[in-house]
């Protein structure tokens, strides 16, 4: 656990206790609440956790490397922004892997475009993400995240 | 009948359940390798849910309504952009714990444009990926990777806002009404323990709550069950009603 997650625990556990202190009923029924409202996610959550290991098998950190380090920019900046969708691998590995491409000389663009989408877009979380807040909502927010992560990825190429 | 609910309602674990059989059948390498991947984020919700089950509960229990609405409400302005956006990068854990989160607060009136501010930090801006970034990347890539970033989960924001309207989120019933039994009214009759097991139960002589309803059909299957009741001792309450209210009385308190 890093120490930004324990620092998380320590605020919740605090904010809990008080909110207990304070008014013990309304807490107690906040949590049979959200016991309900988490117990419908957990399902979907633990599905969308196999999902992400199946796609980082079939799509390993190799062939990520492939698609950014190949030579046409634009299709293999629309390429690594789909790859970067539809993949959520932790960002001590992506970085890392961005990074040994860019020092041999690849374009940053696909790059960022792929670090971008990797946090912004998430296909394997769609099915969660719509069931909270509507289709409308997640269909929305999604597309809109691939088009700037694409459009931030050409700035940076012009900027940097 | 009702194993065909259970499945109607889980149907994306089933569909994982089927694919990884498959795999299992065909390619067990390949099934084997995605089981030990999915290990690194198992461990992972796990050290975030519990922590994201406490913040919604105390965003329930302790956070005013009118403080939700002031803070990241559709009149917060700026402020309440930049408080969401304070909140999301302080966060820890991955988006999909964001979810329970930015729904609690939209319950409780946060706008949809802060809604998408607090997704967007949270999977994005966090203090320990931006230092992994610098260094694998270079400060100056970060920082202007950060910046154009920001500026486009701003602008997303007010797009958003301005496409998806609050009529289309799901109208979730488990958000929207509180069940509950006044004990000074309720005789002990057990009857709507008897009658709907699966949300009454009997502690000693008084009826307690056991499960929030879930959606539409379980509000109605209660509703029947305040009519139910003798004493009249069961309140089902429809939040959003009182939400709507709280609004009223606030741009009122405001002009």
């Amino acid at each position: 656990m890093d120490i930004f997650t324990v620092l998380f625990w320590v605020i919740a556990i605090i904010l809990t206790v008080i909110s207990l202190v304070k008014d013990q009923k309304k807490t107690v029924e906040a949590m049979k609440k959200s016991k309900g409202m988490m117990g419908n996610m957990l399902g979907e959550i633990v599905a969308i956790i196999f999902i992400i290991g199946l796609v980082l098998t079939l799509i390993p950190p190799e062939t990520i490397k492939q698609v950014l380090g190949s030579a046409n920019t634009l299709t293999s900046t629309v390429i690594s922004a789909l790859v970067g969708s539809i993949t959520l691998i932790p960002a001590f590995v992506a970085f890392p892997l961005v990074g040994s491409l860019v020092t041999v000389g690849a374009s940053i663009v696909p790059a960022v475009a792929f670090l971008t989408t990797l946090t912004m877009v998430g296909m394997v979380t769609f099915p969660l993400e719509k069931k909270e807040f509507g289709m409308r909502f997640a269909l929305t927010r999604n597309l809109m995240s691939f088009g700037f992560a694409i459009v931030i990825a050409l700035t940076m190429g012009v900027i940097l | 009948m009702k194993t065909v609910e259970i499945l109607k309602k889980n149907k994306l674990p089933l569909f994982v359940v089927l694919v990884y059989a498959a795999l299992f059948v065909f390619s067990p390498d390949k099934a084997m390798k995605s089981v030990g991947n999915s290990v690194y984020y198992l461990l992972e919700m796990m050290q975030v849910l519990p922590v994201i089950f406490l913040l919604t509960v105390v965003i329930e229990a302790l956070v005013p309504k009118e403080m939700i609405i002031r803070g990241f409400g559709k009149n917060s302005g700026i402020k309440g952009n930049l408080l969401a956006l304070l909140l999301g990068s302080i966060s820890a854990g991955p988006v999909y714990a964001a979810f329970p989160i930015g729904k609690s607060l939209l319950k409780k009136g946060a706008s949809i444009s802060n809604i998408v501010i607090i997704l967007s930090a949270w999977a994005v801006i966090k203090v320990p990926m931006l230092a992994n970034e610098a260094k694998f990347l270079g400060v100056n890539f970060m920082a202007v990777r950060w910046v154009l970033t920001v500026t486009a989960i701003f602008v997303m924001a007010y797009l958003v806002g301005r496409i998806v309207k609050k009529e289309d989120m799901p109208a979730d019933a488990s958000d929207l009404s509180v069940l509950q039994i006044n004990e000074d009214y309720c005789i002990g009759c057990g009857l709507c323990a008897k009658r709907f097991p699966e949300y009454y139960e009997m502690t000693g002589n008084k009826a307690v709550v056991r499960k929030m309803p879930e959606d539409e059909e379980a509000v109605e299957t209660l509703q029947a069950s305040v009519k139910l009741c003798p004493a009249k001792a069961i309140i089902l309450s429809l939040e959003d009603v009182d939400s709507e209210k709280a609004r009223k009385e606030l741009n009122v308190s405001n002009t």
